[in-house]
């Protein structure tokens, strides 16, 4: 058989498909006589835009509106006009919505006249290699634009195969999306590596595929749906993926100029702390949250012949949490190479200062660790495990250890109230050296989250988010089992609250290029130079026990454990004494509160700053 | 223990670095590659360098854009205008190397408005940019280096200024935030 893969808008174009790289190896080992070729669709509806507009609209737009726009679903509208055979199907909804919410839509209204001509295009060059089957994966909005080119070949191809997968296909959606266009043949419902392999068989001896877990397929006019297995693939049974086409493919695109590629790599599936306490807002893991990672050893050669082969060290990893052996066995690895890695990691907020610090030095220097929030209550009623000193901790380390910090301050919980973020807005102001949120949102009602699952939770009234509206042509009720993301009725905070917390964190932001909070030690005196935006510049001389009391609180303490720790260590201070200092410090802004707990603030090194958006061409 | 070359005398507090004397970037020859050694080092470090440009010395005998990427010298009165446009048009890492099993990185970032990514790999240029690590005079060389060495100051990889090489784009050791930055 002739399989060809296919990775549509909106794809990011720095990036190598994970899925298309894995499933090819996938499919090579279990059926080496197929003939296996890709379609980056992705990157060729950015050369497209390029040439077809004369250098107009360059690859910056295509992330504009294929990643910064999501949560409008601006990209997949582009190509719903193409599904659905109409210019300007949904496009005065589409200005509604904009207008009423003041989204720019320029761009996107811009690339609209062009997805139609890019549709038959991709379809040509798709039907030329002569597939059998064309597998499309499809996670954020790679929806419309995979099946306007799938409706396109089975309108000049219908013999041909159309097969459907990836995170948009997991659950109810893939029965949905399956259901409702009559020209997807089947859909892969959860991980591929067992079932594809089974469906591929069955299409080879033309026998119905009713045993492959999960999948959607056509019984004559009736959409069925096999129950999804709870089994999950073996990390022994991941392939590695192969880029050898992606990279002949953007080597020969005039995209590369404006890209700066990396690799993606996988080290585990699933969650081993939503196993046990999933956070209530994450709709991550829709097929499985069973933790499941690969040695160290073998991530690590993974990494090790992608780097030799296409000679790029920046390695995006996709896992939603390291697992906490790589610190063992896979990160110190990284250092031992000597190679100038640059890794993106998504971590735990609770790293010891060594992890940290290993992190750094294996040049894992661009983290995710998940801080959502600053305050312990709200914290606790995300069931994130964590609290508000931990996660200060941790933003203090990131600048020791010059790591580069992405994080959100998520805010809309069920339960919370203006008394669980008015001390926090309080202490934002002294927390402007350290890196801030990209900005105070409001969660999003997320599938599979278990704010979603259980409408007891705070969430009880849901509908399809309504930028829907502008993307399908679908009744209600088949949007709600087709979409990932929903509206409900605000929770949590709202207000003046709200107001304020959106307030600070914009100060924090404006602040932080030139604030700085400093140690440097003198002897034995420690010297805390401040720099921060918005206080006098000054330096404070810490002696005796007060120079020992505020370091001891850089992990963190209570008052009355940072009171025996000083005894411990020798130091002559009485409570009352203590606990003037520790009010006194906590006024000039050197310590985080969190309850009764305290974290020092000041922090050791300062990493080089960057300006905002001075990233690499794009 | 900063790790910079002592060849320069200098004092270090924090993440700044005082350089005692004035560098004579306009000099030529091994004076220039030690100088430029000494920022580039500075930048890979991730240290903030704060010098003075030799009062009396003229322009350089080479396109002082080369160096857009170095920390510029103190201001004064009176100094060329080159001197001021590489102030203005400073960012830091806009020229870097990294390093990879059997191949080098360059990002040069140092014409405003471009990014030119390079791939160093062929072993007489790898060998040859080595070396340039530090101020190297070019009759130590054999001519396979010797030519490599023409390549790289070709691609601005290089300084060769009176018989004197020195490698330009420091290797990147600290990481500014936000790491992609650069
Ligand atoms: C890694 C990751 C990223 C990375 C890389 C993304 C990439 N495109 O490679 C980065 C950091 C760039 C990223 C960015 C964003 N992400 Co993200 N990301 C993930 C994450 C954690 C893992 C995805 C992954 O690669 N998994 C590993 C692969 C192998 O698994 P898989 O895709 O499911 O594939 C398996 C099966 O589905 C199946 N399969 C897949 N394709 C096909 C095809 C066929 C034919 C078949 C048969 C089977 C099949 O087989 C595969 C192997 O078993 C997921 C969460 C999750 N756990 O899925 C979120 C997730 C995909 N991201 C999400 C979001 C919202 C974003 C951002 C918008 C975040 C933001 N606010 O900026 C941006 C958007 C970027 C963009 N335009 O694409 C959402 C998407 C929601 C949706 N359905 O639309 C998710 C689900 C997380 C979430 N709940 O928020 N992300
Ligand atoms: S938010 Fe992160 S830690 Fe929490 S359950 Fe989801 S993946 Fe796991």
């Amino acid at each position: 058989m002739r399989v060809q893969l296919v990775t549509m808008p909106w794809h990011p174009i720095d990036l190598p498909s994970l899925q298309v790289g894995l499933l090819h190896r996938l499919v090579r080992r279990a059926r080496p006589a197929d003939e296996v070729t890709e379609f980056h669709g992705s990157l060729r509806w950015a050369e497209f835009l390029l040439e077809r507009s004369a250098g107009r609209l360059r690859p910056g737009d295509y992330v504009s509106v294929g990643s910064d726009s999501i949560f409008h679903g601006l990209g997949d509208w582009v190509f719903s006009g193409a599904l659905y055979d109409d210019p300007d199907w949904g496009t005065a909804r589409l200005r509604d919505y904009a207008a009423a919410r003041d989204v720019f839509i320029d761009t996107a209204l811009d690339m609209r006249p062009y997805a139609a001509d890019f549709i038959a295009a991709c379809a040509t060059e798709v039907l030329a290699t002569r597939p059998d089957v064309v597998g499309f994966t499809t996670t954020f909005m790679q929806n419309v634009s995979s099946l306007a080119l799938a409706r396109e070949l089975k309108r000049r191809r219908p013999e041909l195969t159309v097969v459907l997968g990836g995170s948009n296909c997991d659950g109810p959606m893939g029965h949905a999306l399956h259901r409702n266009h009559r020209f997807v043949d089947h859909v892969v419902r959860g991980e591929a590596e067992y079932a594809l392999p089974a469906l591929l068989r069955h299409l080879d001896e033309g026998t119905p595929p009713v045993d492959v877990p999960g999948l959607c397929w056509w019984d004559g006019e009736l959409s069925r749906a096999n129950t999804e297995t709870r089994r999950t693939v073996a990390p022994a049974d991941i392939p590695s993926p192969d880029y050898d086409d992606w990279q002949a493919a953007l080597e020969a695109s005039p995209v590369l100029e404006y890209v700066h590629p990396k690799l993606v790599v996988e080290g585990a599936r699933g969650c081993w702390w939503g196993e046990k306490h999933h956070c209530t807002f994450c709709g991550l893991n829709g097929s499985s949250m069973a933790f499941r990672a690969k040695p160290g050893q073998r991530l690590w050669e993974e990494i090790d012949r992608l780097v030799r082969r296409h000679r790029l060290l920046d390695v995006v990893t996709v896992d939603n949490i390291i697992d906490m052996a790589y610190f063992r066995d896979f990160l110190p690895r990284v250092v031992e190479s000597g190679w100038d890695l640059r890794l993106h990691y998504e971590v735990k907020s609770n790293l010891t200062r060594d992890q940290l610090r290993l992190l750094g030095e294996s040049g894992t220097v661009h983290i995710q660790p998940g801080i959502e929030s600053l305050g312990s209550r709200v914290l606790d009623l995300m069931d994130k495990g964590v609290t508000g000193a931990r996660n200060i901790r941790t933003l203090r380390e990131c600048e020791n250890h010059a790591l580069t910090c992405s994080w959100n301050l998520l805010y809309g919980f069920p339960g919370e109230s203006a008394e669980d973020y008015d001390p926090v807005i309080d202490q934002i102001p002294a927390l402007v050296h350290l890196q801030p949120p990209s900005g105070a949102h409001r969660i999003q009602l997320e599938r599979f989250s278990p704010h979603f699952t259980d409408p007891g939770l705070g969430f009880g009234k849901r509908r399809p988010a309504e930028m829907y509206q502008h993307v399908y042509d679908l009744p209600e009720d088949e949007l709600a089992d087709l979409v990932y993301l929903f509206d409900s009725e605000d929770a949590g905070i709202a207000g003046r609250a709200e107001r304020r917390l959106k307030e600070a964190v914009a100060q924090w932001r404006a602040g932080h290029p030139h604030s700085r909070l400093l140690f440097e030690e003198d002897g034995e005196d420690l010297l805390v130079h401040d720099r921060r935006h918005g206080r006098p510049h000054t330096t404070h001389r810490l002696t005796g026990w007060a120079a020992a009391a505020l370091r001891r609180l850089e992990e963190g303490r209570t008052e009355s454990a940072l009171h025996r720790l000083l005894a411990d260590d020798g130091h002559v201070v009485s409570a009352a004494e203590l606990g003037e200092w520790v009010r006194h410090t906590f006024r000039l802004g050197l310590l985080f509160r969190d309850g009764p707990t305290y974290v020092s603030l000041p922090t050791w090194d300062a990493p080089v700053r960057m300006p905002d958006g001075a990233a690499v061409a794009g | 223990m900063t790790g910079l070359p002592a060849a320069v005398p200098h004092r270090v507090r924090g993440r700044r670095v005082a350089v005692d004397g004035p560098l004579r970037l306009a000099a030529g020859g091994r004076e220039t590659a030690v100088a430029v050694q000494f920022l580039r080092e500075c930048v890979g470090r991730g240290l903030d360098a704060a010098w003075t440009w030799a009062a009396d010395d003229a322009g350089p005998p080479y396109d002082l854009r080369v160096l857009r990427h170095l920390p510029p010298p103190a201001e004064r009165a009176g100094e060329p205008g080159e001197l001021t446009a590489w102030r203005t048009g400073y960012v830091y890492g806009a020229l870097y190397h990294r390093r990879g099993p059997g191949f080098v990185t360059v990002l040069d970032r140092r014409d405003a408005g471009t990014a030119a990514r390079l791939t160093l790999d062929h072993p007489d240029l790898l060998a040859a940019f080595d070396r340039l690590g530090e101020p190297t005079p070019l009759d130590a060389l054999d001519a396979v280096h010797q030519e490599a060495v023409g390549l790289l100051a070709a691609e601005r990889l290089a300084l060769v200024t009176d018989g004197w090489a020195v490698a330009l784009p420091p290797r990147i050791r600290s990481w500014p935030v936000p790491c992609t930055g650069i």
